[in-house]
């Protein structure tokens, strides 16, 4: 099965930008004022659901 | 549309930047993907007494409240005072960032700068294979803003350089993550900037405790990206919160997060390009602290910008006098300040301990290498085989 890719909770997105600074996949977009996930260039690495300081971004399907 | 200049990104990098090619005579234009300049906030808000030598803020508005110093606490709460001239270009100033971008902003316009908000910039425009503006969304339409110079001032999540094939992606181990509260119902009157330090408190880097005057604080904390997990910046910020009495009883007025870089600065001039500020990391990697270091790289970049449109020379190497100034101002502090942060990264809190304790009665204002080596190790003298990275570099 795949792996599952990184989802942003978009009520819980403060819009710091950490996530997009550090996706490797340059996989995370500003969408409407919210980061959003890519999910055709996430692979999963999980930098960004450490990263969130406020731990808006878990996994998708969870 | 057609500029000399345009800037993207109106942090205190863009406005600066802006500020002084529009001094110049540059046609200069800001633009801002936020519908406010400096909104929302994210920011420990503390900056330097220096400042005020740009002479680029007018009147105090922006100043929340004035600092004697800062008092830095290691992980058992040993506790080290600074007076504020050596504790660093955070020091000094509490001021209240949104007020504190906006009048830099309208130092800029009043230079002449235009100033466009709700666009975002969305790619380079090219013209003969080089760099001739930025594509970008107004309020969902696209729009081609064509410049001679294009200016990165967009921030730790930079995607100018990335575009000009800089490499901009920041290592876990080079990013602090960080959540940070308002907090009124506090005593916000102490005349100290506070950092505390520990594994337990803030994974490599600190909690911070701004005082704003009257009951209100500015309480912050970064977190290593690499030694980060979901929301533990978060978690660790409430916890230090609900286990000090002094701020156990605030109430918050703003939560916010924020990403902060604490790496080398990378390159930062492209042929019509340049970046400025969190882009181009002129950040203290020690301390996460960048306003300073973004008016002063600002003033240096506009400068040359204004030489660059007078001369219609856009090329790197002219574009280069950018890149020696900045260099010579703070370029050898920030690689040096990289030394000491990997240094103090690799230390036990142990260690720490015995530095503060050390350094609790050092006189700062006496420094000279020699009696601070001395303070060191008369009382540790095992500090001195885990300071050796930091010897080299004092001879260096
Ligand atoms: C939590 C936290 C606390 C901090 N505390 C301190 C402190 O106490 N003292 C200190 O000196 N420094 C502190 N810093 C660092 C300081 O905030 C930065 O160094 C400073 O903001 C850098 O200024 P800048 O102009 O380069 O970038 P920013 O202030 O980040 O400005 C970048 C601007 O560009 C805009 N932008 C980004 N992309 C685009 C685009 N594509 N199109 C249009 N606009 C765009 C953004 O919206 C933003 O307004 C802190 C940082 C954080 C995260």
């Amino acid at each position: 099965m795949a792996k599952p890719k990184a989802y942003v909770q978009k009520d819980m997105c403060l819009a710091c930008g950490g996530c997009i600074s550090i996706c490797p996949q340059d996989a995370l977009l500003w969408i409407s004022s919210k980061a959003e996930v890519n999910t055709v260039l996430c692979n999963s690495c999980s930098l960004c659901v450490k990263t969130c300081p406020i731990g808006a971004i878990t996994w998708e399907g969870q | 549309m057609k500029y000399d200049v345009v800037v993207v990104g109106s942090g205190p990098a863009g406005s600066v930047t802006a500020r002084f090619a529009a001094e110049a005579g540059a046609k200069v234009l800001i633009i801002e993907r936020r519908a406010e300049v400096g909104v929302p906030v994210l920011c420990g808000e503390g900056i330097g007494q220096k400042v005020d030598a740009f002479h680029v803020l007018e009147g105090t508005r922006w100043i929340a409240s004035k600092m004697d110093g800062a008092r830095i606490f290691s992980p058992n709460g040993t506790k080290v005072t600074l007076a504020a001239e050596y504790a660093g270009s955070e020091t000094g100033y509490v001021v209240y960032r949104d007020i504190f971008d906006q009048e830099l902003a309208r130092g800029a316009v009043k230079k002449g700068a235009r100033l466009m908000l709700n666009t975002r910039a969305v790619g380079l425009l090219k013209k003969n294979g080089k760099i001739a503006g930025v594509q970008a969304l107004h309020l969902n339409k696209t729009i081609d803003i064509e410049a001679d110079v294009v200016v990165g001032a967009d921030g730790v999540e930079s995607r100018i350089g990335k575009w000009a094939g800089i490499q901009t992606t920041l290592k876990p181990h080079d990013l602090e993550t960080c959540a940070q509260y308002t907090l009124a119902n506090v005593d916000g009157t102490s005349p100290y900037c506070d950092f505390y330090l520990g594994k337990q408190i803030a994974p490599g880097g600190y909690v911070w405790v701004f005082p704003k005057g009257k009951d209100t604080v500015n309480v912050g904390i970064g977190v290593l990206a690499s030694l980060s997990d979901s929301g533990k910046a978060l978690r660790l910020l409430d916890k230090f919160i609900a286990s000090h009495a002094e701020l156990k009883s605030g109430q918050p007025l703003r939560l916010l997060s924020g990403a902060d870089p604490v790496a080398e600065p990378i390159e930062s001039i492209r042929d019509h390009l340049l970046l400025v500020g969190d882009a181009a990391r002129h950040v203290d990697p020690i301390t996460g602290g960048g306003l300073m270091l973004s008016i002063e790289g600002g003033k240096l970049a506009g400068e040359t910008i204004g030489r660059a449109v007078e001369q219609q020379r856009f090329d790197q190497q002219f574009l280069s006098e950018y890149e020696t100034k900045w260099k010579g101002a703070f370029g050898k502090k920030l690689h040096r300040n990289y030394v000491v942060k990997e240094t103090l990264l690799d230390m036990e809190d142990k260690t720490l301990d015995m530095l503060a304790d050390s350094l609790k009665d050092y006189k700062f204002e006496e420094f000279s290498t020699f009696s601070l080596i001395k303070a060191l190790v008369t009382k540790h003298p095992s500090l001195l085989v885990k300071l050796t990275p930091l010897m080299k570099l004092a001879r260096a």
